[in-house]
């Protein structure tokens, strides 16, 4: 094994001395505040917008609304921002702009909205019957089926059929979306944090009709993500333009923490029927997965939720449906692990039940219908190591599980769960520049963003180890237009996508490092072959003979202006194979049965997802998202009043994620894995976490006191008794 | 009171008096953020439910949302831009650094002056370190690192 | 976040303090942890904020009788720290242990705390009916999502819980606040501090306008053993889903003194009565105990998602009980 090297984080000492500036922190002269408008209702449409009491309150700066908003040239990311219908309770239908913020809100609070209300809908079981099949899950079919699943499970040995639910949740990064934003005649500067820079730079263009090239996104520090940093913020972030280019004026536009509960995106409600068939020897034979979900009035979203069970586990007979209700409530958007989460949940709570009913153990049994293919598309996988990750299991000491409901620790009945995760592989085009100067300093340049996962200190490892020079060399520069375009931050997918765009990059400068040595007869290294060359250590080394030279001292002879170059990756498209990433995930609880309490004591979770460049950073990913799965399991819960649509308990004092308390020790074990037929040999460690530990802790559940618990969060109620 | 409209109120802040204008709504978080610049103090919640605007007024840790300016008068107020430096960091931002105890970075500047102020309050467990921190969220997930951090410097 | 506009005084001694907040609209601010955000989400609308944090209400210590004083603006955390309480009302300290963060308690006040508003969303949210908040508008709770609210004491107009910790342990620990006024100081058991709703939900207290905690004064724990017990969905850092505090003092092997209180069930800490009663002159043992636990929830009115809370604070009960019993 190569031992990889854990640079510590490069933005570190920025952000834990508060010299990190996160984009609504970004100074201007003159900013004006602005405050949105919300719907008191959550259906119908808003006939007037009356400023004139705001107009006359200290500090009005500007009201936009739809009408204003018509100067935008349509497109679907900005249709709420121009249209007066309301599609749920607490959507704005106008930005009030002022001095101050206090101004502001006091601004928007005092415009008078004339409004037509319609009967809403405010629950999926209340519009059952309108349930559709969406065009698209994610980015596949909402319908698959492969053999004859009715069949199988008619004729199975074993079947269960039930139905699993997984509650609202909401992304609630730590930063609250926000805008500030500055017009200089037709350009404009867009200081927001968010996942897609380029993304929301192409939206200001096409919405104000100026090229590309005049709108500048900036995302340089990002408080978080998860999901929702993206499009659905767009409509209040144009108002916010808008003001400023009306007004001449900066302006900043920060939503509340309320407002991230309705407005930017929540994790998909899902209602999942799921039918499993086996045959006497614990193999699958059968696979039924009906999902439901909720989706907004305002646009068709669903998760690909019943994917997993298209190609997780070997089994020749699978139906897969999605079918979604549109509801007077906000629109879901991904959040960490997509789809994959709330499926795992159903499909791995299923196997644990049908483990016992089959008198197998639970990790046998995903043994048994191992997947030595990709199910559905018969393509071999990239690398596999899924059987690898279920070896763990030996480390957590499954071996000597306790027979259910007997292990014991004072008030706590101990259980035991485990369940497979899973994530697929997705790439995007990206492109870097690297530059390195005389001096040897080297600057790096991506218009990619890091929203806390690393992007800064893996882009600059990359750089740094491809010239053989310390991270203390190493300049990275991300979340700007201005930048080469790098990808979106989601789906797990940004290592893997700028780690060949780099590494092409670093070959082009040693490269031309190499031309340039070569071609000087005062070097040492003079006619040495390109492939001859090592980079390490700050020297520029011959492999072949004892000679080597400083780098920084050939590129002060030989390129005083420095040396610049970049480097592209694209998709890898008609790939020959399916690439996913995979992990094994084992848990233990307590439950205290009298009190309902739950907690997790101890998680193990062994992951392959291919090449590793930093253990250090990507242990935090997968604790992170191992926590963020915690926390749909055991906590998370947005709730809607039914009479009014409106969200009851828009606080972290209602909305509960896990805290420092409730975290269990973590053993993560994160194995090597070489994948040839990746670019870079990278998968992807952001989603693994939070994909399968909500089933490994009902699992654990259901070991300790006998209760299956089929819904998210797992609460008190579920398990009294 | 120095007119009913808006007070000037003083402060020390990082060691330094200051005198500002605020209006008399005005929270210790406003004020430092907005009016002081002292943007390591971060807005995640604005209603005391998250710990990401962590200071110390007189040495004791507090949620500067939660605090009326006003009645800070002549308190003296830490800030996370009061602790260290990037080029000289306090040894629990270096602990940070060292356990990967930053993620997005947003809750860090809280759960530094939170944790510091716990040292301080005299922690004997890391047990005890979770429970004194879960006023601090953490939505990326980094607990368990900070938690390390705050344990090596509380020499637990 | 901001509410409406206010003025602000900062009292510079008590009668300042009585004159002002007496005035139509005025509030007191101490640590401010509740009315900030009450203001902030507009469930508060104060024309006038006194600052009542500086004046000299802030003592602990045990008198000559024996009682534990705790001024009014006595923090939390210093409280709780007390070397006095800890030995002597360790049930005080345990209850504010278990409250808030520490940000919170460094903060917050011992009359603060007692006079702390639900935490109903209803409530805490001006886009919804809530008869507390704006009489009249109606209880969106009632009909609505309701895990967190009343199963004792609720009326139509209101079934929202009183939220502080520290309440139901001096509920239980027989405490009295001492309540000052413009015209007289008066003394009011902090089992009888809080209404329930009826038909006028928006007063949540005996306090008069203007009034103002001096002080509470806790009796002797005379030789009984106590616990507070709290259960909620997280492990740190929230409002009780049920809790309990439990005071019993067994003398010669019978039970001479039981106290019960719940919380997260009532507009007010609850008394559990008919169970203390059952226990008064009984041996300690697992029938007591039971016996003491079912006549706990004696009269619950579960709303539509909070029926679980009847089986808990049964469990809840017996738990402590055998936490403080002794029984095998």
């Amino acid at each position: 094994m190569t031992r990889v090297e854990s640079p510590v984080r490069l933005e570190a000492a920025l952000k834990v001395t508060g010299r990190a500036v996160y984009e609504a922190e970004t100074p201007m002269t003159g900013m004006l505040h602005a405050a949105l408008v919300e719907a008191p209702i959550a259906n119908g449409r808003v006939l007037g917008v009356d400023g004139g009491p705001a107009r006359g309150l200290p500090g009005f700066a500007d009201l936009v609304s739809y009408a204003e908003a018509e100067v935008f040239k349509p497109s679907g990311s900005t249709a709420l921002a121009r249209e007066p219908r309301i599609h749920f309770a607490g959507q704005p239908v106008a930005l009030a702009v002022a001095g101050t913020l206090h101004e502001a809100e006091a601004c928007a609070r005092a415009v008078r909205l004339d409004l037509a209300a319609e009967p809403a809908v405010t629950a999926m079981d209340q519009a059952l019957e309108t349930a559709f099949a969406p065009d698209i899950v994610g980015r596949y079919p909402a319908t698959t089926l492969r053999g004859d699943p009715g069949a199988a499970l008619a004729e199975a040995s074993l079947v269960l059929r039930n139905r699993y639910e997984t509650a609202v949740n909401n992304h609630h990064p730590m930063e609250p979306h926000s805008v500030v934003c500055a017009w200089d005649g037709d350009r404009v500067v867009v200081h927001t944090g968010t996942q897609a820079i380029f993304a929301t730079q192409r939206l200001v263009a096409h919405a104000f009709q100026i090229p590309a090239d005049q709108v500048r996104v900036v995302s340089r520090f990002m408080g978080g993500g998860f999901g929702c940093k993206g499009q659905l913020w767009w409509p209040w972030m144009m108002w916010a333009i808008l003001a400023s280019r009306r007004t001449g004026r900066p302006v900043r536009l920060e939503l509340t923490r309320a407002q991230l509960f309705n407005l930017v995106g929540r994790r998909q409600e899902t209602v999942q029927d799921l039918a499993i068939g086996f045959d006497a020897e614990g193999r699958l034979t059968g696979i039924d997965h009906a999902v439901l979900g909720q989706t907004a009035t305002h646009g068709d979203y669903a998760d690909g939720t019943a994917r997993v069970s298209r190609w997780l586990y070997a089994c020749p007979n699978v139906a897969t449906t999605h079918r979604i209700v549109r509801t007077n409530e906000p629109l879901p958007i991904p959040m960490r692990a997509p789809g994959v989460a709330p499926g795992l949940f159903a499909l791995e709570s299923a196997l644990d039940e049908a483990a016992g009913r089959l008198g197998i153990d639970p990790v046998e049994l995903r043994v048994r219908n191992y997947a030595s293919k990709d199910p559905e598309t018969d393509r071999p996988w990239s690398s596999n190591s899924l059987l690898d990750c279920y070896a763990a299991a030996e480390r957590f000491g499954w071996s000597g599980r306790p027979a259910a409901g007997k292990a014991r620790d004072g008030r706590w009945r101990i259980g035991w769960g485990m369940a497979t995760s899973v994530y697929p592989v997705h790439h995007q085009p990206c492109r870097v520049r690297v530059r390195v100067e005389p001096d040897a300093g080297l600057l790096v340049q991506c218009g990619t963003q890091d929203f806390g996962q690393g992007a800064y200190t893996a882009i600059g490892q990359l750089a740094a180890e491809g010239l053989g020079l310390p991270m203390d060399n190493v300049r990275v520069e991300l979340g700007d237009t201005d930048l080469p375009e790098g990808p979106f931050t989601g789906g797990s997918m940004v290592t893997a996508s700028f780690t060949p765009a780099v590494e092409t990059a670093m070959a082009r400068l040693r490269a031309m490092v190499a031309e340039r040595v070569a071609a000087d007869g005062a070097s040492p290294l003079a006619d040495a072959a390109p492939d001859d060359l090592v980079f390490e250590g700050g020297l520029v080394r011959s492999r072949s003979r004892n000679a080597a030279e400083g780098l920084a001292e050939i590129l002060a002879r030989l390129a005083p202006d420095g040396l610049e170059t970049e480097g592209a990756s694209a998709a890898p498209e008609n790939m020959a194979f399916s690439a996913n990433a995979y992990g094994a995930i084992f848990v233990e609880v307590g439950v205290d049965p009298d009190l309902g309490e739950i907690r997790v004591r101890r998680v193990c979770g062994a992951f392959a997802a291919g090449r590793i460049l930093n253990p250090l950073l990507a242990r935090s990913q997968y604790v992170g998202g191992l926590i963020g799965g915690i926390g749909m399991a055991l906590h998370e819960q947005v709730a809607t009043d039914r009479a009014s649509g409106r969200i009851v308990g828009d606080t972290f004092a209602d909305y509960l994620i896990p805290v420092h308390a409730d975290m269990p020790e973590f053993d993560v074990l994160m194995l090597d894995e070489d994948d040839p037929h990746l670019p870079g040999g990278v998968k992807g460690v952001g989603m693994l976490g939070t994909a399968g530990v909500q089933a490994a802790i009902a699992n654990a559940v259901f070991h300790a006191v006998g209760k299956r618990v089929r819904r998210l969060p797992i609460r008190i109620e579920d398990v009294i008794g | 009171m120095a007119d009913a409209g808006r007070p000037a109120l003083s402060l020390t802040v990082n060691g330094e008096a200051r005198r500002i204008d605020a209006p008399p709504t005005a929270t210790l978080l406003d004020v430092l953020r907005d009016t002081l610049r002292l943007t390591g103090v971060k807005k995640g919640c604005d209603m005391g439910a998250c710990g990401a605007c962590t200071v110390l007024a007189d040495g004791r840790r507090i949620k500067a949302c939660l605090a009326l300016a006003a009645s800070y008068e002549g308190r003296a107020i830490t800030t996370i831009e009061g602790i260290g430096t990037p080029e000289a960091l306090h040894p629990l931002q270096a602990a940070f650094v060292r356990h990967d105890a930053v993620q997005c970075g947003y809750c860090t500047p809280g759960q530094i002056l939170s944790g510091l102020a716990l040292i301080g309050e005299g922690v004997d467990s890391v047990e005890a370190i979770r429970e004194g921190l879960s006023g601090n969220l953490c939505r990326c997930g980094a607990h368990p690192n900070i938690v390390a951090a705050v344990a090596e410097v509380a020499g637990l | 976040m901001s509410g409406v506009a206010f003025d602000y005084l900062r009292a510079g001694d008590v009668a300042e303090a009585l004159t002002a907040g007496a005035k139509p609209g005025a509030a007191y601010i101490a640590g401010g942890t509740d009315l900030m955000p009450l203001w902030k989400a507009r469930a508060a609308a104060p024309a006038l904020v006194v600052d009542i944090s500086r004046l000299p209400l802030d003592g602990i210590g045990v008198e000559r009788d024996g009682r534990l004083r705790l001024g009014g603006l006595a923090r939390l955390s210093d409280t709780a720290a007390h070397a006095a309480v800890t030995r002597g009302w360790p049930l005080v300290a345990e209850a504010i242990n278990a409250s808030a963060s520490g940000q919170v308690r460094n903060m917050g006040t011992i009359g603060g705390v007692l006079l702390q508003r639900t935490r109903c969303a209803y409530f805490r949210n001006d886009a919804l009916p809530c008869n507390k908040r704006a009489p009249g508008s109606g209880c969106g709770a009632r009909a609505g999502e309701n895990r967190g609210h009343a199963i004792f004491g609720a009326s139509e107009a209101c079934c929202a819980t009183h939220p502080s910790d520290l309440a139901v342990a001096l509920a239980a620990l027989d405490a009295e606040v001492e309540v000052m006024g413009p015209d007289e100081t008066r003394r009011i058991s902090v089992a009888e501090l809080h209404r329930l709703p009826g038909d006028a939900p928006h007063i949540d207290t005996e306090l008069a306008p203007g009034e103002l905690i001096a002080a509470v004064e806790v009796p002797p724990c005379g030789g009984a053993r106590s616990t507070y017990l709290k259960v909620r969905d997280r492990a740190s850092f929230e409002f009780a889903v049920v809790s309990l505090a439990a005071v019993l003092r067994v003398e010669g092997g019978r039970i001479a003194r039981a106290r019960l209180v719940a919380g997260g069930v009532a507009a007010r800490p609850w008394r559990l009565e008919a169970a203390e009663a059952a226990l008064v002159g009984a041996a300690p043992s697992d029938k007591a105990f039971d016996e003491a636990a079912a006549l706990a929830v004696d009269g619950a009115e579960p709303l539509a998602h909070n029926g679980f809370k009847v089986d808990l604070l049964r469990r809840v009960v017996k738990r402590a009980l055998e936490t403080v019993g002794g029984a095998a």
